[in-house]
């Protein structure tokens, strides 16, 4: 299947701590577009866009709570977009979530990848090997719903985020 | 025979341009039990990855670990501290890929019913 992505080019995270709703626009997640669809999370990438140090903590992690209700990417998020101009387009796509009614909530239980970065300056990417990707099944908790925000401490700063993904 | 390093993935941290986290920035989170990398101000710090084939959290590569690497026999990959004392308690290896297939064709069924996805609350 095509590879896709989501993206916000601009947003100082929120810092909040597990199991705590999530702030529109301090956050990006990843919610399945059905209940039976699959996705794999191929590449994680965050850049640092802050004109001052500003420690984080940002978790990918799974959310105990997904987002549910008036859900979109947030002022500047964006996709799901094809990488490639030929991929077809999705019956169900997956959405990209920056902002909702009912706001997600990171698992304490399920957290999948800790990045400690500044984002004065910082740049952070994560690959996965062909065949150990993450996977997002659905779009209700614990599996339908993947999160990139940042955990409580530090002064989070201005960054810039994309997920890669292969819907299937 | 094939090598496991073909499971790893690739973690790049750069603060060449930028002040970084110092051992400081990173104390409070892992005292809240995060694992933090703190990778000072001008290093470029690159490791190696593995996604644990049991619960797909990523492990950050440590190459001067001592202590042998968690590994499954039965589904031939790495697993994570967490998994490998249940492994060890239990003996049972269930990959997450078939977690994440037996949900699927049960929201499947539910679906063809007429009902809601089902719901899943992992550990």
């Amino acid at each position: 299947m095509a590879r896709w992505a989501i993206s916000n080019k601009s947003f100082t995270p929120v810092a909040v701590a597990d199991t705590t709703a999530f702030t529109d626009n301090g956050y990006l997640a990843l919610q399945g577009g059905s209940s039976t669809q699959r996705s794999n999370i191929l590449e994680v990438q965050l850049n640092g866009l802050a004109g001052a140090s500003t420690p984080q903590l940002m978790e990918l992690a799974r959310d105990s709570t997904v987002a549910v209700t008036s859900i979109t990417a947030g002022t500047n998020g964006r996709g799901p977009v094809a990488l490639d101009p030929s991929s077809a387009a999705l019956a169900a796509p997956p959405l990209a979530v920056g902002a909702s009614t009912t706001k997600p909530q990171r698992s304490s239980t399920l957290s999948l990848l800790e990045l400690g970065m500044n984002a004065f300056g910082g740049i952070v990417r994560w690959v996965a090997a062909v065949g150990e990707e993450i996977g997002v099944l659905g779009n209700t908790a614990s599996l339908g719903e993947v999160s990139l925000s940042a955990f409580t401490g530090g002064t989070p700063g201005l960054t810039s985020t994309h997920i890669i993904f292969e819907p299937f | 025979m094939p090598s496991l390093k073909r499971h790893e993935g690739y973690l790049l941290i750069d603060n060449r341009d930028g002040p970084g986290l110092s051992e400081a920035d990173v104390a409070a989170w892992r005292a809240a039990g995060k694992d933090v990398l703190a990778v000072p101000e001008g290093k470029k710090h690159e490791a190696g990855t593995i996604t644990c084939h049991h619960c797909q959290a990523v492990v950050i590569l440590n190459p001067a670990r001592t202590r042998s690497r968690n590994y499954c026999p039965k589904c031939d990959h790495y697993i994570c501290d967490t998994c490998e004392q249940r492994r060890a308690q239990t003996l049972e290896c269930v990959p997450f890929k078939q977690v994440l297939d037996e949900l699927q064709e049960q929201n499947a069924r539910r679906e063809q019913l007429g009902l809601g996805a089902a719901s899943i609350l992992l550990p």
